[in-house]
């Protein structure tokens, strides 16, 4: 069990961890059906831009995070899928519900600041890494695009 | 007073309590095994069969039955033929090594045997604890010991007697729940449990009694301060019991552990906020999906090279492309053939070595001779050069050798 608290310290978040041989990854790995997810890739794709705003300092721990304002990851977002406001903004109002739902993202309904959820803190070192890198390859929320190596 | 005592310090073995809901013979006999335990005269001599406990029954029945005049061992055996007739004669044995019964007139070669009523009453007391459960026999005796002390003959000594026996009984109710709590199973506390539930009557009983001798006799004050502490370490022990077992059936979900009707109270009387409130320290971890950081980082490069923004790959520099006609290699054949004529001339073919000579250096003959071989080369010029076995060398002039080569024009092409 992880005892996750709240910055502020008002609270804290109590987090079942499970061995790594029994967590939902184990699920991809059997191939057995795990939890059907909507949009899996659109949503994991909200999740990355959340975490890429939401992070930090990214050589530490991912909770609790800062919180970003919902236009910093709807910019992150259209950065990552180049598609029309419009279509952009649908799918991350969707995966940004779906991920509060499901405890990956802290969000209240219309709210303009995103927190991640305390389930990001499940991940382990060696998931951290694969994140990290995703990180420093993602467009930055600013908008400015990493210049390639010359 | 003291007999009365040691049966019902056996009998109140916590253990005994639980005979409610006792079904196996084992347990009925474990008991039996307790209450016995203070009048054992050795380890080891204890029944181990609960159906030696019939063949007592009988036995005394049979003694019953037969009137002053008593019983013979074989006359007992007759009577008991339901029975082994070994078992029954060594029961009779063991029955009268413990004096149970006797010989009816104490002389050597006495046949007949006659039955003492104590050890029958005793039966008849335990065939009822395992019936119904101890807990009435001690509320029974709590009423006891409380018109003992309200009786008007009763004296101060009676009294102080009462209170003593309430504080061993309790004291060691309370010692075995606690060492229970603190060092047993929680099985073996869910097997206890009767002796948990519904108990607080027998604590107002005591203190009951306790307020009628406080009354009559003040003098007992320390006495039953030492009934109230007892009392107050049963309710303790009663307390931790029970939150441990609620702890236990809390955390491990084993709801067994406590009586259903406890749940079903429970469930029925707690309003909403109750309710809600057992599952305050448990984390609900509803199926969620699941999102790995590798799912992540796969979504984001698979929206990247569709849609994602295009780098112009690195460039030498920036000037213009040259033009596209330039590219086309260049047809040579007029300059070559013009070459060819100014080479001939009037002849229709001239040595290398001649031509070479004409030059004078080599940086002009190597020229010739490149042009030499371009233009045999080119497929619509009519001329061609010729190498032989010849070799012309000349250490001191240039060229200081030269191979026997023609360059000529082709025959029979028209020019």
């Amino acid at each position: 069990m992880l005892r996750l608290p709240e910055p502020d310290g008002s609270g804290a978040w109590l987090l079942p961890v499970l061995p790594d041989n029994a967590s939902a990854a184990v699920l991809d790995e059997l191939g057995l059906p795990g939890h059907v997810l909507e949009h899996p890739n659109d949503t994991a794709r909200v999740l990355a831009a959340c975490v890429r705003c939401c992070w930090a300092d990214p050589a530490g721990p991912l909770w609790p995070g800062a919180a970003a304002p919902w236009e910093q990851v709807a910019v992150a977002f259209g950065a990552i899928v180049s598609r029309e406001e419009a279509v952009s903004h649908r799918a991350l109002l969707a995966g940004v519900r779906r991920l509060a739902r499901s405890g990956w993202l802290l969000w209240d309904e219309g709210a303009p600041m995103i927190r991640l959820g305390p389930r990001v803190a499940a991940w382990n070192a060696a998931q951290l890494s694969t994140l990290r890198e995703m990180c420093r390859s993602m467009p930055s929320a600013g908008g400015d695009v990493p210049r390639p190596p010359i | 007073m003291s007999a009365p005592l040691l049966t019902f310090v056996g009998v109140s073995e916590p253990v005994d309590a639980m005979l409610d809901d006792l079904t196996t013979e084992a347990a009925v006999l474990r008991v039996y095994r307790q209450a016995f335990a203070v009048l054992a005269r050795e380890a080891g001599a204890m029944i181990l069969d609960v159906d030696l406990i019939d063949v007592d029954e009988a036995i005394l029945e049979a003694f019953a039955a037969a009137g002053s005049d008593g019983l013979t061992g074989a006359e007992v055996v007759a009577a008991c033929h339901a029975f082994d007739a070994r078992v029954v004669e060594r029961r009779l044995g063991v029955l009268r090594d413990y004096q149970a019964i006797s010989k009816v007139v104490d002389r050597p070669n006495e046949q007949h045997y006659r039955a003492a009523f104590a050890p029958y009453i005793m039966l008849l007391f335990l065939r009822r604890l395992s019936e119904r459960g101890g807990q009435s026999e001690l509320h029974q005796l709590l009423t006891l010991e409380r018109l003992n002390v309200s009786h008007p003959d009763a004296v101060q000594a009676d009294g102080q007697q009462s209170v003593s026996r309430l504080s061993k009984v309790f004291r060691l109710l309370a010692n075995e729940l606690t060492s229970l709590v603190q060092r047993g199973a929680a099985e073996a506390l869910r097997e206890n449990a009767q002796l948990l539930w519904g108990n607080r009557s027998l604590i107002v009983q005591a203190e009951e009694v306790h307020a009628v001798v406080l009354r009559r006799w003040p003098a007992l004050g320390p006495q039953c301060a030492a009934l109230r502490i007892s009392l107050a370490a049963y309710g303790d022990a009663i307390e931790a019991a029970a939150g441990r077992l609620i702890e236990q059936a809390g955390t491990t979900r084993a709801l067994g552990f406590l009586p259903a009707e406890t749940w079903l109270s429970f469930a029925r009387r707690s309003d909403a906020g109750t309710l809600a409130a057992v599952l305050d320290s448990f984390v609900f971890d509803a199926p969620a999906p699941w999102l790995s950081p590798q799912a992540l980082a796969e979504a984001v490069e698979s929206a990247r090279p569709a849609d994602g923004p295009r780098f112009r790959p690195p460039r030498p520099d920036d000037r213009q492309d040259l033009p596209e006609k330039d590219l086309v290699p260049a047809d040579d054949g007029a300059e070559l053939r013009a070459a060819a004529e100014r080479l001939l001339g009037e002849r229709s073919g001239v040595s290398v070595a001649e031509l070479l000579d004409e030059a004078g250096d080599w940086p002009t003959g190597r020229r010739l001779v490149a042009e030499m071989i371009a233009i045999h080369h080119h497929p619509d010029l009519g001329f061609e050069l010729r190498w032989g076995d010849g070799l012309r060398i000349d250490a001191q002039s240039f060229p200081s050798w030269v191979s026997d080569g023609w360059f000529g024009r082709l025959t029979g092409v028209p020019q």
